[in-house]
């Protein structure tokens, strides 16, 4: 109530003729009433019942703020905190030496970037993980869907029909060892069909595109309330040509990564964008490095680095809160996205809580 | 593709012209403002203003499909969706042929087969659809004035003899190829501009560039300062519009590049390729000081233009007359290789239990 006029929302010039008239807090203008503002100012009574109509939503918010309403409200304690995290689920990759880089897979409410050279399977963990995220609760998926914003044009629904054809096979696999009834119903509405109409896909060619959609994301995702990982394919390519001035390019993705934090932690959503590698050239020599420069390294919370060690391809995890920087390999199989060798698992047709979806492995050839 | 006018965004007409004495005209211009800009120029409180914002960007996002309803129109079509190369181990690998609505590159050292390639895919395209072909016209855009018709007619003449068995219909599939000679990047940028009416007009159904990679080399001197930014621009603008072309149109674009092999000290000669992977690991120089001793292979153009194309086929040299094609990068195949040599036919593929 005792809210400065001039941080109060409103139109600039209507601001500043407040201001120059003499008033100082919100509850001054409350209580002058329309009528009398609009003598005061000069401004019509329809116009002055706007500002105050705006005056006094903003200090309802402020007051429920101060009182501690849940859900409006940004504090809470660690402890609160660590229950939700322990609660919280992860999107799985099905390479389970990655997943355990990760602590357990690709978490929501954060950004988690993956840069990489050309051609070693960025967009393919992107497609991977676009099907994961729907699996179905009792075989330890989220159930949810996805949004995938594809900037460079690398989405090939082909590709998509296999691995997601390889992830109801799999729950299918599991579903018969273990026979139970929750899962037979879940395997009812996890089909194919339903797998492909679930991931909402954007085509966007330039950053205008880009950030045209992102302003509106969240209506979308408040529309489809069950979307749990965003992927945005390329945040680099649209921001890489024809930017000559690069203080506006820094504004536009700070701006960018901003949205996409506020996004993942209003919706509990999982952000992963994909980034391209560039060549710093140095004195002596030069190195690859991701692109979008040192600060734009600041927006993402966990970021890996897919890279290649002669034939084999490798992943590294490059910057992470809670996990320890290691490097792990992995494998592109005609079905996705998977370790390199069969994980030692034991056969275990009980205790299905811990990992139900985790069964040995058979080595796919090619 | 100029910037959306503000008018067209539904915006009123006394808030454009305020606008446009900001010099705010384009939804390009309205988007890079911060919201404080925004209410400041706008003179609108902070919730119109993000109102605004949502009508602006309405305006110029992008429509939603979900990956069912796209997987349910290339159904319907599912000859449109690639472009049978009559290779059939290759065609196998890559579900179908090149795809369209994507960039392919072709990748090797001078002299394995680049241009008989690109020919004999523009033969292909010409032909009915119940013969593997997109029955469509085909530009192809020279820069090395390696294009001849004669090949052309006798690949034709030699590949499909019961189809072109008279002369009428080998003249019908030469007319249907338009074929530009462009010696400079910015003649060669201005033609892809060009390009969009002339794919309506002409029913054209694949774009050939042969080559990318010697008409940027001769320009672009990468050891000059500056002259890097200014080649990946140049690359990255052409790629971009020759993406909106083929996903707009659906068609297949094929280009071609050049190898080259860097050693440490950076000195540039020919060697052979030993797997995809010393392909993909680019680097202008040595990355990490000294991995590399014996020289990476790498494709020409740099990381921008690996990271621009979809799909990379490589060819190379085996024992000559065999070669090589390799699939190293795409979507929807893992690595593979086949044996091939060329005949008056063009590319034969060469049966092998490796495979």
């Amino acid at each position: 109530m005792q809210r400065d006029v001039g941080s109060l929302p409103l139109a600039p010039a209507l601001r500043a003729r407040l201001v120059a008239a003499g008033f100082q807090t919100a509850q001054e203008l409350l209580d002058t009433g329309p009528c009398g503002l609009s003598k005061e100012i000069g401004i019509s009574k329809e116009e002055a019942l706007e500002a105050l109509q705006v005056v006094r939503q903003e200090c309802h918010s402020d007051a429920t703020q101060t009182a501690g309403a849940p859900g409006t409200s940004r504090k809470c304690t660690a402890l609160e905190l660590l229950e939700q995290e322990q609660a919280q689920g992860f999107i799985i990759t099905f390479c389970s030496a990655l997943d355990n880089i990760l602590g357990g897979g690709v978490q929501l409410t954060k950004i988690t970037e993956i840069c990489g050279e050309p051609g070693v399977g960025k967009t393919q963990l992107c497609m991977q993980l676009a099907v994961d995220v729907q699996i179905p609760e009792c075989f330890g998926g989220l159930a949810g869907e996805a949004v995938f914003i594809d900037t460079e044009g690398s989405f090939m629904v082909d590709r998509v029909v296999d691995v997601a054809t390889a992830c109801v096979q799999h729950c299918q696999l599991i579903a018969e060892a273990h026979q139970e009834e929750d899962h037979l119903k879940a395997l009812e509405t996890f089909s194919l069909e339903s797998i492909l109409s679930h991931i909402y896909y954007f085509r966007c060619r330039d950053y205008i595109e880009l950030l045209a959609q992102v302003y509106l994301l969240p209506d979308f995702l408040s529309e489809h309330s069950k979307v749990r990982l965003v992927v945005i394919d390329g945040i680099a390519f649209p921001f890489r040509h024809d930017f000559e001035d690069l203080s506006l390019r820094t504004r536009l993705l700070n701006g960018l990564a901003q949205q996409l934090i506020i996004i993942a932690n209003d919706h509990k959503a999982a952000v992963v964008l994909t980034n391209q590698m560039t060549t710093r050239i140095g004195q002596s020599q030069s190195t690859l490095v991701p692109a979008l420069g040192e600060s734009w390294g600041h927006a993402a919370t966990v970021r890996l680095i897919f890279h290649w060690d002669n034939n084999q391809r490798l992943a590294t995890l490059y910057k992470s809160p809670s996990q320890k920087e290691s490097t792990i390999p992995y494998h592109i199989t005609p079905h996705g996205f998977r370790d390199v060798q069969p994980p030692a698992v034991t056969q275990n047709p009980e205790g299905t809580e811990l990992n139900p979806r985790k069964r040995p492995r058979r080595e796919e050839e090619k | 593709m100029a910037p959306k006018k503000l008018r067209r965004a539904r915006l009123s007409q006394e808030l454009c012209e305020r606008l446009s004495r900001y010099q705010i005209t384009t939804c390009q211009d309205f988007l890079c403002l911060s919201l404080l800009d925004l209410m400041k120029v706008t003179g609108q409180s902070y919730r119109n203003v993000q109102k605004l914002l949502c009508k602006v960007s309405l305006a110029c996002a992008p429509k939603m499909q979900t990956a069912y309803e796209m997987k349910v129109r290339r159904a319907v079509n599912p000859s449109s969706a690639f472009l049978s190369t009559s290779l059939h181990g290759l065609d196998k690998v890559l579900h179908g042929g090149v795809p369209c609505g994507s960039l392919t590159e072709i990748t090797s050292p001078p002299g394995c087969g680049k241009t008989q390639f690109c020919i004999m895919m523009s033969v292909l395209a010409t032909l009915p659809v119940s013969m593997g072909g997109l029955d469509g016209a085909v530009i192809y855009i020279d820069t090395e004035s390696a294009f001849s018709a004669e090949r052309l007619v006798e690949i034709a003449g030699n590949r499909f003899p019961a189809y072109f068995d008279s002369d009428e219909k080998l003249f019908s599939m030469t007319r249907s190829i338009y074929l530009y000679r462009e010696l400079t990047c910015g003649s060669v940028l201005k033609r892809i501009k060009s390009l969009e009416e002339e794919i309506i007009s002409k029913k054209v159904k694949l774009i050939i560039i042969d080559s990318v990679a010697s008409v940027v080399r001769k320009e672009f001197d990468t050891k000059l300062q500056g002259n890097l930014t200014e080649r990946s621009n140049f690359l990255a603008r052409g790629a971009s519009l020759l993406k909106y072309l083929a996903e707009e149109f659906s068609i297949p674009v094929i280009l071609t590049n050049q190898i080259t092999t860097w050693l440490s000290n950076g000195l540039a000669i020919q060697a052979d390729l030993v797997s995809p992977a010393d392909d993909l690991c680019l680097s202008e120089g040595a990355s990490g000081g000294g991995k590399r001793e014996s020289g990476s292979v790498t494709a020409a153009l740099g990381n921008t233009w690996s990271h621009s194309v979809n799909t990379r086929l490589i060819l190379q040299y085996h024992d000559l007359p065999t070669r090589q094609i390799l699939v190293a990068k795409s979507p929807v195949a893992p690595f593979s290789a086949f044996f091939y040599t060329v005949e008056k036919s063009g590319f034969v593929l060469q049966e092998t239990d490796s495979e």
